[in-house]
């Protein structure tokens, strides 16, 4: 009995220790999701979905996942993908009103329909088939025509103007794309509890595309291990932005309106998702200056952090932060369930008002001129209220102060810019172009081969009230297979990408965060920025029935103009009767003549003799056809020898 | 291949949701819906593309009809049509011999077992006149020179969101019960032209089995019939499981159902049995014999000679 107690440890031992192993291969998979929620001044919410998964560095052939979505690994190992995002986005992300400073909408204002840019780590003269394959999967697997930025007309490779430097760097922009649910499905297909379970559950689609922006993006980063033999790990961020007005019944328009998740989602959280390592949601007051107080440790003070005179939350927050001017209060979902659904709300007391920082410029963009021959691009860049707060940061070697703009653009092969009509002015007064630029990279179209690119660095002073930048270009002719079906609505000039890179927002909560991935990616400094509109621009287009009309006309002219012709050069009257009598009087030979005169015995016709005027002819003209038709095949044949002798 | 965004389009009351009913009960455009060619990828080219398979290489699995031959595929037009076309984004129109030679191609790469083209446009039934390949069943919602009409309007959406053969055929499928085990005659047979305000036509020569005999979920439906075997080598021809991927038919819509292959392990004999055409045999033969001579110029060149001389000779017989 003991002996066998005894053999049966070492087992037990050994089972463990194989788990711990099999536990200890996996434990590196983490996957986290959050929710931030935002109220905005123009009685609007923010609701941001955070989704972050990590792999670790592993040995690249065996891959074993549990928690990390299968088709982005081996989307990455396929391709070789050092960095991508792609981000489906409609709606404009209005900067007056929702801010342009914050780490928030630095990453997520999104320009419209399907952005892309993706890093490789393969030889120089691999990078765009990696594209062009990328481009292709990604479009297999969210259900969008990304496939139409395989071709070179509508990618770029920007060089220091996007932000990131790499020359195996490729941008594509497609502003049409319509996004909808079938965008949503394969992008929460990604996550561990897809969209049963946890935050992701609150997505409601009507809900998400009522809204006035949305904006779903997907960045992966690809981690290098230091170690020899092991491949290297990845990070997956799926985000998902969605501003949405709630409906509020109050009579008030000074107040903002209550909401809460059900009136916003019609759906309440339900438990978090089991696979998740953190699972929060977090919401974040701006312009809360009034509350200062250094003790917030006293429950009475606590409490009146979250219910005061100017607003109600119907649950209590688990922690609550604060920063410079922003209070964030943090819920932590693990402990609801079905019969406890986590249902946050805010109820508003007295009307309140406040700002989101925006960026020291506003950038707009518009169309100038007339006419389907030419036109003009023009770029303004207005001082906002932030600007002053900001100036003061910004010194050169010489003591001036400046802001430095990026801006890059892209122009599709069919508006031609010419590069030298560039034009800067400054506070309403041309600026001759070494004052202010500092930095350009052009890189010029070809006609259907390649599109055009703009990058360039202007350095403004710190008192600047506007600055506009204007480029004249010409319009293209498109092959008429080029046109969509839709050609008379307009062809789209992505939108421009307007970064500052002396400023960078971050958003930092002092207390040690480090498990929210969401929190810590706000900590991290990102380069403000912010995209302009997409132009539509007509060009001329034809009258697409023209081919038809054309070919029907003409067809019909040929058909009359000839037939008549015809008709008139070899139509005789009295023809057949011709015939006949030639026929009849043919010398025949031998066999024919018998049969004539048996068919005109039976018929009881009298039998016409053969007439003697014909033979002469006949044997001529006979004659002369064997020797054209010699001639003709001899001709043929010495051409055939010619040319296939010829090289 | 859905020409147009709906669920989404800015003049949509309801995002995301699309119905097919007044009553709005219905959200066809659900949480799984999936889309694999919009927008402007909808043309003929990528629709026979995908029909017969060629793809270029790059395309991904969910763009292509993985079907072989033991594949049931349902085809499911609507839209604007003709006498033999069928409208495409306003700008394209798909014929009905492009069709036809699509469906022709299909069945000499065995790509499918039993195809059922359905289509619901005006004069519908013409777009299947040249059809010539066995195993295809084809309805159209109304004969030449008849129009097709909508059902009804929604006022609240402002259009008409389905027609009337569509209409009836989902009311069909909405009155059978789980157990039942309706066919394809019943079906058929089911339109009514007084309500359709058309005569749907429907063509059954290029097609064996008989309709009564065929249940609906062969081709509506995804039920599933599985044959346990406990030897793997046995081949069963004539049984074989068909596993069918049915999705919802919103309007507008052009969607394949494709279908998983058989159960039974692939038969060697099945194989040889590839039969060639004694024509193309004559060529090959030919065109093997050709490459075989080393000077195929003083060949051309004798047989010119023979020519002159068979001219000469005949003309001078004349």
């Amino acid at each position: 009995m003991a002996c066998l107690v005894r053999s049966w440890i070492p087992l037990l031992f050994l089972q463990s220790f194989l788990v711990a192993i099999a536990f200890g291969s996996n434990e590196g998979e983490e996957f986290s999701e959050e929710l931030l929620l935002k109220p905005l001044p123009d009685r609007k919410v923010l609701a941001h979905f955070h989704f972050e998964n990590r792999a670790p560095p592993s040995n690249s052939h065996g891959r074993n996942h549990h928690l990390f979505p299968k088709a982005i690994s081996q989307l990455v190992q396929k391709f070789r993908v050092k960095e991508m995002e792609l981000s489906f986005t409609q709606g404009r992300w209005n900067h007056e009103h929702w801010g342009g400073f914050d780490p928030l909408s630095s990453m997520n204002a999104k320009p419209v329909g399907v952005e892309l840019w993706a890093v490789f780590d393969v030889p120089q003269s691999q990078v765009d088939i990696s594209w062009k394959n990328l481009t292709h999967a990604l479009s297999g697997l969210f259900c969008a025509s990304i496939n139409f930025l395989e071709s070179s007309t509508s990618y770029a490779a920007p060089t220091w103007g996007f932000g990131t430097n790499s020359d195996k760097l490729r941008y594509g922009s497609l502003p049409r794309e319509a996004v909808c649910t079938e965008n949503l499905t394969p992008w929460l297909k990604l996550l561990p509890c897809r969209d049963k379970d946890g935050i992701s559950a609150l997505m409601n689609r009507p809900s998400v595309y009522r809204g006035f922006y949305h904006s779903q993006r997907l960045h992966l980063s690809t981690v290098e291990s230091g170690q020899e033999g092991l491949g290297s790990g990845i990070v997956l961020e799926q985000t998902l932005t969605v501003v949405i007005q709630p409906e509020t019944t109050s009579v008030e328009t000074n107040m903002q309106p209550s909401w809460s998740l059900s009136s916003l989602f019609g759906r309440k959280v339900v438990g978090s998702c089991v696979l998740a390592k953190s699972s929060n949601v977090y919401l974040q007051l701006e312009g809360r200056l009034g509350h200062e107080s250094k003790n917030v440790d006293t429950e009475i003070e606590a409490h009146k952090l979250w219910m005061n005179s100017d607003f109600d939350l119907s649950l209590k927050p688990d922690r609550v932060i604060r920063e410079s001017s922003s209070l964030l209060f943090i819920f932590d979902i693990d402990k609801s369930s079905d019969s406890e659904p986590f249902d946050l709300g805010l109820t508003w007391k007295l009307p309140s008002k406040w700002s989101c920082e925006q960026a020291p410029l506003h950038a707009s963009r518009f169309l100038m001129g007339s006419g389907n021959e030419r036109g003009a691009i023009a770029i303004l860049l207005k001082a906002t209220e932030s600007q002053e707060k900001l100036s003061g940061r910004n010194l050169t070697t010489d003591g001036r102060c400046t802001i430095k703009a990026n801006i890059f653009q892209i122009f599709p092969w069919y508006i031609k810019v010419y590069y030298h009509t560039l034009q800067i002015f400054v506070d309403q007064q041309q600026k001759t172009d070494s004052e202010v630029l500092k930095k350009i990279n052009v890189s010029p179209s070809t006609d259907k081969v390649s599109s055009g690119m703009l990058e360039m660095m202007l350095e403004l002073p710190c008192e600047v009230k506007s600055a506009a930048i204007s480029i004249e270009y010409d319009k293209g002719f498109l092959h008429i297979d080029e046109y969509p079906p839709d050609a008379n609505q307009g062809f789209d000039i992505p939108s421009a990408l307007i970064s500052f890179p002396s400023h960078h927002a971050s958003l930092d909560f002092q207390e040690e965060l480090s498990k929210s991935p969401l929190l810590s990616s706000f900590k991290e400094k990102s380069l403000v920025r912010s995209y302009t509109e997409v132009l539509l621009v007509p060009l001329t287009t034809p009258d697409f029935s023209m081919p038809y009309n054309v070919i029907t006309i003409t067809c019909t002219i040929f058909a009359l103009y000839f037939g008549s012709l015809l008709n008139v050069l070899r139509r005789r009257i009295g023809e057949e009767e011709r015939f006949l009598k030639s026929q009849a009087g043919k010398k025949r030979g031998g066999l024919k003549q018998l049969l004539s005169r048996l068919t005109a015995k039976i018929r009881g016709r009298p039998i016409e003799a053969p007439s003697s005027e014909s033979p002469a002819a006949e044997s001529s003209f006979l004659s002369s056809k064997l020797i054209f038709k010699i001639i003709l095949v001899a001709g043929a044949a010495a051409a055939w020898q010619y040319f296939s002798t010829d090289k | 291949m859905l020409a147009d965004d709906m669920a989404c389009n800015a003049r949509n009351e309801y995002p995301a949701q699309v119905f097919n009913n007044e009553n709005h009960k219905l959200n066809l455009y659900g949480d799984n819906v999936e889309v694999d060619y919009r927008g402007y990828e909808v043309t003929v080219e990528n629709f026979l593309r995908v029909l017969t398979g060629r793809h270029e290489n790059a395309v991904p699995r969910s763009k292509r009809l993985l079907s072989d031959e033991g594949s049931h595929i349902l085809l499911y037009m609507t839209g604007h049509g003709g006498d033999e076309f069928l409208k495409f984004q306003d700008a394209e129109e798909l014929q009905s011999h492009d069709l036809a030679d699509a469906v022709k191609q299909m069945k000499e790469k065995r790509r499918f077992k039993e195809l059922m083209i359905m289509v619901d446009t005006c004069q519908a039934a013409t777009l299947f006149n040249q059809l010539q390949s066995p195993d295809v069943l084809a309805i159209g919602s109304s004969l030449k020179g008849e129009n097709s009409y909508s059902h009804h309007l929604d006022s609240d959406v402002g259009v008409s969101v389905v027609d009337r053969f569509t209409y009836y055929t989902l009311a069909f499928f909405e009155r059978l019960n789980i157990y039942d085990n309706a066919s394809l005659n019943s079906l058929f047979r089911s339109y009514d032209p007084k309500l359709l305000m058309s005569t749907a036509y429907y063509r059954t020569d290029l097609y064996q089995p008989h309709l009564a005999e065929v249940p609906v979920t062969n081709f509506f439906g995804s039920v599933m019939e599985t044959l346990h075997t406990d030897s793997v080598y046995k081949a069963f021809s004539s049984k074989t499981s068909n596993n069918k991927i049915n999705s919802e038919m919103p309007l507008n819509q052009l969607s394949e159902h494709d279908e998983l292959q058989k159960a039974n392990i692939q038969n060697d004999e099945l194989k040889t049995e590839k039969q060639k055409c004694p024509y193309t045999q004559m060529r090959v033969d030919l065109h093997k014999k050709l490459e075989k001579l080393e000077n195929v110029d003083t060949v051309v060149n004798l047989g010119i000679a023979v020519m002159l001389l068979v001219v000469m000779v005949s003309s001078s017989l004349l």
